[in-house]
């Protein structure tokens, strides 16, 4: 396998924007991955595209605004994991030695799809869907365990939500621009208790891209390439198996792997962007990624060190809390920034001196599975 | 006019004298228990499986009440996982919630209820109650 390096990022403003097209803001990320690689659309040879609601054969759709015909394209489905399954796709592509040059895009147009300012409606056959399940409510089963277990107070899972809409405001790509606090969290609108709306991420519209290319060539395109250290991708297991519902077992088990491939450890991890559909999401992501012990999420809020200048900033973009959460557009979103800080180009978010950056999507909801998958990609400079 | 009432799904649960009991299967190689039956066991692929009927009883391992409209049932409503003696956790609705606040690691009991109605059909299902008069005696 050869080591492959992202030479390029792009990505749109994130935001409800009804009015766009998914063309037009698929092919705007692309073709500011394009500029940022300094590389001509002639020589992209392949690309992944993912979305769960933009309908058939997405890639071509927007490779044809762009100006890109006649290449390989594969149009990729995994619910919130999608974008980071097409860049998995890119990546595996090119250090098999198949391509040499590659695009990962991620788009959705949340507001236009059929589960505009829905819940995402359950599959048919599933029987805890049937009995009034929902993806809010599985994440307040899991709250409520962690808060029985671990005793962590609303009060750190608000934490989560101040931090990421502080992050937000630093970030001109993020969909909310506004400061929380922990009162306007607690009190907003009750969802599933204990969740409340200000604790749960908003429907969202935008694209991501990303280029790929082996680490060998990657100096002819640019002076800060990023390489790939390690790419996970698991399907979730059993309910019956998983040991608590206060953690996920599945994101633990990718994350021993992704470190392994990486030869590093938690302690390595200069900079994070995790999966934060909700509050307790990352709280509980802490311990499963090695950041802190299981329980101790909620001091790692306490004590700030998941700030922007904490030990282990996690989220610096906002988050899909606070930046949005465009489902398949999210894991090309979360390379671009992770790349953005290894750079040195985060702006006003900027995680100074970051090395070695983390990436972790989860995506889809199984009867029977603890998740639909689990996405670990480790980036360094 | 009457309506026809329908479970939820056929071979989920029975109900008897003693009323209701979810119909699981174990795995005769392995003995892991399984909730709904499977015709394999998850865990050895023996496909050598008996019938078992789970207790009437478990203990409460984590709820949340729902405040939003989700497509049979409107809020707010109750909802949860019962951890049975077999070893087996379920899903299910959770009823008399609104009189006493439910506890992690209460006792549950099964009851049959409706679950949602239809122009022709009632359709039931199993879901949980805390059994609050035997904690407090």
């Amino acid at each position: 396998m050869r080591e492959v390096a992202v030479i390029g990022v792009g990505s749109t403003v994130f935001g409800k924007f009804p009015e766009r097209l998914l063309e037009a803001m698929g092919s705007e990320a692309v073709w500011a991955a394009i500029n940022d690689a300094n590389i001509s659309p002639k020589e992209i040879q392949f690309a992944h595209c993912s979305t769960l609601f933009g309908g058939a054969v997405c890639g071509q759709r927007i490779l044809t605004e762009v100006g890109i015909s006649g290449i390989e394209v594969v149009n990729v489905e995994n619910a919130c994991a999608g974008g980071a399954t097409a860049f998995r796709g890119v990546w595996y592509a090119i250090a098999s030695g198949l391509y040499d040059i590659g695009l990962a895009i991620g788009a959705e147009s949340m507001t236009t799809s059929p589960i505009a300012g829905k819940l995402i409606p359950p599959a048919a056959g599933d029987l805890a869907g049937e009995m009034g399940n929902s993806a809010p409510a599985h994440f307040a089963l899991s709250m409520r365990r962690h808060m029985e277990k671990y005793g962590t107070t609303l009060e750190q899972f608000a934490g989560v939500s101040v931090k990421n809409h502080h992050n937000g405001c630093l970030n001109p790509y993020s969909q909310y621009k506004k400061e929380l606090s922990i009162e306007e969290i607690l009190n907003s609108r009750m969802i599933c208790d204990p969740i409340t709306l200000l604790q749960c991420c908003p429907n969202t519209d935008g694209a991501a891209a990303v280029i790929l290319c082996p680490m060998s060539i990657a100096r002819k395109y640019t002076n800060k390439p990023i390489s790939v250290a390690a790419s996970v991708l698991k399907m979730g297991d059993y309910v019956s198996r998983w040991k608590d519902l206060a953690s996920s077992d599945l994101t633990v088990k990718c994350t021993r792997e992704a470190y392994e491939m990486a030869g590093l450890g938690p302690e390595d991890i200069d900079v994070c962007e995790l999966h934060d559909a909700f509050t307790y999401s990352e709280l509980s992501h802490y311990e499963e990624l090695g950041f802190c012990q299981y329980g101790e999420g909620g001091r790692l809020i306490d004590e700030g060190i998941t700030e922007i200048k904490g030990r282990i900033p996690v989220n610096p973009s906002g988050g899909l809390l606070s930046r949005g959460h465009p489902l398949s557009a999210t894991g090309v979103e979360q390379i671009a920034e992770i790349v953005w800080h290894l750079r040195g180009e985060a702006g006003k978010r900027q995680v100074a001196g970051a090395k070695v950056g983390l990436a972790h999507t989860m995506g889809g909801e199984v009867a029977n599975l603890e998740a639909g998958s689990c996405a670990i990609h480790i980036l360094k400079r | 006019m009457k309506r026809e009432r329908t479970p939820l799904r056929e071979g989920l649960f029975t109900e008897d004298v003693e009323g209701g009991a979810l119909l699981a299967s174990r795995c005769k190689s392995c003995g892991q228990v399984f909730f709904p039956k499977r015709g394999h066991c998850l865990d050895c692929f023996s496909q050598d499986m008996e019938p078992v009927i789970l207790g009437r009883t478990g203990k409460l391992y984590t709820f949340t009440i729902v405040h939003m409209p989700t497509e049979h049932y409107d809020p707010p409503y109750c909802i949860g996982w019962v951890e049975f003696p077999e070893g087996v956790r379920v899903f299910g609705q959770i009823k008399g919630w609104e009189s006493q606040p439910l506890k992690i690691g209460m006792e549950m009991k099964l009851v049959i209820d409706t679950l949602w109605q239809e122009a022709e059909k009632e359709v039931i299902g199993y879901k949980f109650e805390p059994l609050f008069q035997d904690a407090e005696t």
